[in-house]
């Protein structure tokens, strides 16, 4: 059962990790993917149907770099309206999660 | 599992997609397997901290489903969105068929009594005239138009009532797959390979 509540905990959080990792500085599936995986355990093939849907939400978009080894790679960045949805997923985070802290710490 | 066979299945998961979506996918997955190529893993590393590929294709073809059905308020582009949803086992088919078939139902319902009530307009208005009704033709004339609209105003309740059935499921599902629905089956599904 903890592994449930474990994969629950972390799928809902994904979109704002993906997030936040954005607002720091564009990047690409395979690199999102690998911090992602690191710091939270998340299956790496997950991020296609996530980033999928931010897309179709508005939240990133994509453009292509032109790499000297290879074919050119498809860098995403956050839009203004995924910029805001970070701040408003960020503060709802916190907000919540210091809740969670406050009633957990009070339980022996 | 092999670079190849990862591929080939999702390849198999993605087959009734838009081809450019499909290619755009394929391409995705490829250059995952190239960059973890180049940072010295191993494609049956890549292809276990991927996970299963049926079922991420399953998840590629639900979100496809509903950027159909928000483009495009069509029949077609609705049964898509909801049996895409289907196949994720996002909609619990057992929960939802009775509600859906309920609320469908009468929606098909009111459907035809507003298309019959048209044609009943239609009817009186062509024949009204000449049957003698009370009141002369011009009263069986306006009677005619008055069902004709009143049809046109109830069948567009019925259009509005139905888009708002849908968003209401696809919102359902959405909130439900987004957060109780494991994709993150890497680890077990490396441990099977």
């Amino acid at each position: 059962m903890p592994e449930a509540i474990e994969i629950q905990l972390k799928k809902g959080v994904l979109e704002l990790c993906v997030l936040a990792l954005l607002s720091e500085h564009d990047s690409y599936a395979y690199e999102i993917a690998s911090r992602l995986a690191d710091g939270i355990g998340m299956g790496e093939g997950t991020i296609y149907p996530l980033m999928r849907r931010l897309q179709n939400d508005g939240l990133v978009e994509t453009y292509l770099v032109e790499s000297t080894a290879g074919p050119s790679r498809k860098y995403y960045r956050l839009t203004s309206a995924g910029a805001a949805s970070f701040s408003a997923q960020k503060a709802a985070w916190s907000s919540f999660a210091g809740a969670v802290q406050g009633i957990l710490g009070g339980a022996a | 599992m092999t670079r190849q066979a990862f591929m080939a299945r999702l390849r198999e998961g993605l087959r009734g997609l838009p081809p450019q979506a499909q290619a755009e996918i394929a391409a995705d997955y490829e250059a995952h397997f190239a960059d973890g190529a180049a940072a010295g893993r191993s494609e049956a590393d890549v292809a276990a901290s991927l996970g299963d590929p049926a079922r991420l294709a399953q998840e590629l073809r639900a979100e496809a489903g509903l950027k159909r059905w928000e483009q495009q308020r069509s029949p077609a582009s609705a049964a898509a969105a909801v049996f895409g949803l289907l196949g994720l086992g996002a909609l619990d088919i057992l929960i939802m068929l009775p509600i859906l078939m309920g609320v469908g139902g009468t929606l098909l319902g009111v459907g035809a009594a507003v298309i019959a009530l048209f044609f009943s307009g239609i009817a009186v208005f062509v024949a009204g005239p000449f049957s003698g009704i009370p009141g002369g033709p011009a009263v069986a004339i306006l009677l005619g138009v008055g069902l004709m609209t009143g049809a046109v105003s109830l069948g567009a309740l019925v259009g509005v009532a139905t888009i708002g059935l849908v968003n209401a499921v696809v919102w359902y599902a959405r909130l439900h797959y987004r957060v109780l629905k494991p994709a993150l089956e890497s680890q077990t599904f490396g441990g099977l390979s």
